[in-house]
């Protein structure tokens, strides 16, 4: 990827909305410029990190000690069979799974270095930086469209002002490739879309905090197959900007999208366990593990 | 069509029948006694007037319209507030295992008899209340016309605090219902944004569960405007019109019940039956208002897929 | 990659936001309190006042004199049960007729007119149900009377118990009616014999929920039942009722006798409510399990 692109990234246009929180707030331009400073040397280092992780629901193991790394610029397909933990170590990568009761883990999860579940930690701040898109799309059914990408950001006070917010949404909009569907609409409310616009909305939303990661949870099992490939276009366009983590039960589309595959399957306690780590090309042509080879070859799952 | 349908369908038909007739008779009937009063007064002279002396034959509604209206503002604008922090306190901050047996507690209280509440009322709240209600009307707040003198203990006030207490689950349970209705997707979504948890409540628990939290409110007003047993205790009954809150009143459903045994002077149970009606048509008013409001509030989320 | 401090890369939360969600969080829990302390002030008087006054005797004790202490409930007691119980023979089937009807039969006028009127009857306060039953009842009889009382508490019940089965027979699964239909099974069998055990629970939770909601009330008793101070099984004559008789001790709290019976039938009565209710919902968890979706 070439520097003059990386400078041109939604998030160093947001220098000129910049922070106006009194706090040890980083400015949005700061983190741009991190970025584009690592940026040449670091297009395949690490955003998340995660390793031993476990988690509970309760008593139940539900995730059994896994390992991987989420590239920077990249996108790592999370695959394997249903109940194979996939979702929970998902959302273990932005602190949303100590939303569900009950839940908690062991391990460490580190973004850029640093442990997202350290004690100084809010799990509020981690949520702004690692983003996330669910199954079911689910823009918020009170507000207009604008108003769904707006409120993410006023939330965070990165915008003041309509014309700021128009700007912002605009951008959001844009980058979802959603821009030209809805603009002479954005009054209306986002439940009123289609499947797939609504998902591509919520990216929109999402994109709207300026997070680094974006986090995919089986974004297109609600949506028909045109919705899907227009999600799958996105994401690889994405991909050019920010760490994408996509958990999918559709092998195919891990293949299509992803750089590397995170395969996982159950034990016998039914807890979750990573099979397969690799880049995607290798583990779909060439497996190293008789289980992955059975799984992406269709013999279960 | 069989034998057994037709019974059944004419079973069902004549009982439902038999019912809607007896509501009707019974309407009408009651309609039929209380226009007797217009040999008395006119409607309007009735509504409007403020003086109620049965024993020279004057009757008019407006001590007692003013009298529940005061007393249902007052419970509303205690118990509104208390009960949507309790709710929000219940759904949202307390452990688990501490808020579901607190909320059963609570809606378990919405279904105590209101005679209880009023007999507490009466021999626990108003004896506490006499000093408090002297400081206030003693106090600089005294030269206000809604807080003075004169003081006796039962009060519009004192109608309207026990009727907060009694609504309070009520609205509690309602509220705490429809928020906790709020589909999951909806809080992680606004969570997986870094909205602080108030921000979460305020940006998409609240504006979800809107329609739900007025309807709980205008189920607490009606029970407040209904309100026979425990406002008599308490209100002090007096058929006046007084700015103060502090003063004794009167209302609706509270005059009915006190006076009506005992109404033997000429038009008086007339005009009792007509105060019946008055209360039936404004509680009725009220209800319809409420089903248009919340019916907007589903309009304005609709077409959402509220899942 | 050298581990930079967590502010610098995470953007936390501003001060502003995260006062507010503590103010937001202190005044929650100041609002619950106060909401909280006067019902537990109620239940601890009534728990405290209550036992203190309370004793066997006062449930199966004939009444006592109007000023002079002792003397039992056992008149209100049996004119609650008598009443109340022929409120629901009354309002049961008429209320289950209802739902049938409604549901039945959806698309006609009548129905709709049955709907409306039902739904009307729950929106009128409960006095002004004691004055149009004391227009119609107790002026045609000439006299008050326990059944006057029965007929207003059942007014009170039909709109609960009607509203409650609609509900239930509204969720028999669509399968359930296809697969009555694909038997070819004549309506009043599939509604005899499938329908209603199928929600059986359901409405047996509302008539239990109906009976704990009449048993309490007062309002429309006054001007129906009127109260009496003898033991009498006639429902021809005047009744008391638990509620009445909290209410007619009540008014005379200057004696300390009456205060005590009416913090006895109060505790008495609330327990009465209480079971009712708890029965209810223990219920409403059974009718879930039943219903498959």
């Amino acid at each position: 990827m070439e520097s003059d692109e990386v400078t041109a990234t939604p998030a160093s246009i947001g220098v000129t909305v910049g922070s106006p929180n009194a706090l040890p707030v980083v400015a949005v331009g700061d983190r741009a410029r991190d970025r584009a400073a690592e940026a040449p040397a670091t297009n395949a280092e690490a955003a998340i990190e995660v390793r031993n992780l476990s988690a509970y629901y309760g008593t139940k193991k539900a995730v059994h000690d896994v390992t991987l790394d989420a590239r920077q610029r990249s996108i790592t397909a999370i695959i394997g069979p249903s109940g194979s933990g996939k979702s929970t170590v998902l959302r273990a990568l932005n602190r949303m799974l100590e939303v569900v009761p009950s839940a908690r883990i062991e391990g460490s999860v580190r973004f850029r270095g640093i442990d997202i579940y350290g004690k100084e930690i809010e799990p509020a701040a981690v949520r702004r930086t690692i983003g996330m898109v669910f199954q079911q799309p689910n823009p918020f059914p009170t507000m207009s469209i604008f108003d769904n990408v707006a409120a993410a950001a006023r939330f965070n006070g990165l915008v003041k002002g309509r014309a700021q917010a128009a700007e912002l949404v605009e951008r959001c909009l844009r980058q979802a490739a959603l821009w030209d569907e809805v603009k002479d609409q954005l009054g209306k409310s986002g439940a009123s879309l289609s499947g797939g616009q609504q998902q591509r909305l919520c990216i929109a939303r999402a994109l709207a905090v300026n997070p680094e990661v974006i986090l995919m949870d089986e974004p297109c099992s609600a949506l028909d197959p045109i919705a899907t490939l227009q999600i799958e276009e996105l994401a690889r366009e994405l991909s050019r900007e920010y760490a994408i983590v996509i958990v999918t039960h559709n092998m195919q589309q891990a293949a299509r999208v992803s750089n590397e595959t995170v395969f996982m399957s159950m034990n016998e306690d039914r807890s979750g366990y990573v099979v397969e780590v690799g880049p995607t090309a290798g583990v779909f042509t060439n497996p190293r593990n008789k289980l992955t080879e059975d799984y992406i070859t269709g013999r279960f799952g | 069509m069989s034998v057994g349908d037709a019974i059944l369908e004419w079973g069902v038909r004549i009982l439902s029948l038999v019912a809607l007739g007896f509501v009707v008779v019974m309407l009408i009937e009651t309609a039929v006694r209380a226009s007797a009063l217009l040999k008395n007064t006119n409607p309007w002279a009735f509504l409007t007037g403020t003086t109620w002396d049965p024993s020279s034959l004057v009757y008019g509604a407006m001590p007692f319209i003013y009298g529940t209206v005061v007393t249902s503002v007052i419970a509303l604008i205690v118990a509104v507030p208390l009960s949507l922090g309790a709710a929000l306190l219940i759904n949202e901050y307390l452990p688990r295992f501490f808020a579901g047996p607190v909320a059963y507690a609570i809606e378990l209280l919405a279904a105590v008899p209101s005679v209880v509440y009023g007999f507490w009322g009466v021999v626990v709240l108003v004896p506490a209340l006499v000093p408090i209600e002297r400081a206030i009307a003693g106090s600089p707040a005294g030269k206000i016309p809604i807080f003075g003198p004169p003081v006796f203990g039962p009060s519009y006030l004192a109608a309207g605090l026990v009727l907060a207490v009694m609504i309070v689950p009520i609205v509690t349970a309602v509220a705490r219902d429809s928020i906790n209705a709020t589909p999951r997707l909806q809080r992680e979504a606004a969570l997986a944004l870094g909205a602080t948890h108030w921000e979460t409540i305020r940006g998409v628990v609240l504006p979800f569960a809107r329609g739900g939290i007025f309807a709980g409110i205008i189920l607490g007003l009606s029970r407040a405007i209904g309100e026979t047993i425990a406002v008599l205790f308490v209100i002090g009954n007096q058929p006046q019109i007084n700015a103060s809150v502090l003063a004794p009143g009167y209302t609706l459903p509270s005059v009915v019940a006190s006076e009506f045994a005992e109404a033997n002077q000429p038009f008086h149970s007339e005009a009792l039956i007509a105060l019946g009606i008055v209360l039936f048509i404004l509680s009725f008013a009220v209800n319809v208002a409420a089903r248009l409001v919340v019916s907007r509030f589903e309009k304005r989320a609709g077409g959402a897929d509220v899942r | 990659m050298s581990a930079e401090a967590p502010e610098s890369v995470l953007r936390t939360t501003s001060r502003r936001r995260t006062v507010s969600d503590r103010i937001i969080f202190g005044l929650c829990l100041t609002a619950g309190a106060i909401a909280i302390l006067p019902l537990v002030l109620v239940i601890a008087y009534l728990v405290i006042e209550g036992l203190n006054a309370w004793s066997p005797a006062f449930l199966l004790e004939k009444p006592g004199g109007i000023t002079s202490s002792g003397g039992g409930a056992l008149h209100a007691i049996v004119g609650s049960l008598e009443m109340t119980g022929l409120a629901l023979l009354i309002s049961a089937p008429f209320g289950i007729a209802v739902a049938l009807y409604v549901i039945e039969y959806r698309a006609g006028r009548l129905a709709i007119a049955v709907r409306t009127a039902v739904d009307l009857v729950a929106g009128i306060p409960s006095i002004v149900i004691g004055l149009f039953v004391y227009s119609l009842v107790v002026l045609t009889m000439g006299h008050f009377s326990g059944l006057a009382g029965s007929i207003a508490l059942a007014l009170i019940m039909l709109p609960i118990i009607a509203r409650t089965s609609e509900e239930m027979f509204k969720i028999v699964p669509r399968r359930m009616r296809e697969g009555t239909m694909a038997l070819a099974m004549p309506r009043w069998r599939a509604v005899v014999s499938v329908y209603v055990p199928t929600v059986a629970a359901g409405i047996v939770t509302g008539i239990v929920l109906a009976v704990s909601r009449a048993v309490g009330e007062t309002a429309p008793l006054i001007f129906t039942a009127l109260g009496s101070n003898f033991l009498s099984t006639n429902i021809f004559k005047p009744m008391n009722a638990l509620p009445l008789f909290i209410y007619q001790n009540a008014l005379n709290i200057g004696s300390p006798a009456a205060r005590e019976r009416a913090w006895a039938a109060a505790l008495t009565l609330v327990a009465i409510v209480l079971i009712f209710n708890v029965l209810s919902r223990w219920l409403t968890t059974r009718v879930a399990v039943r219903v498959p979706h």
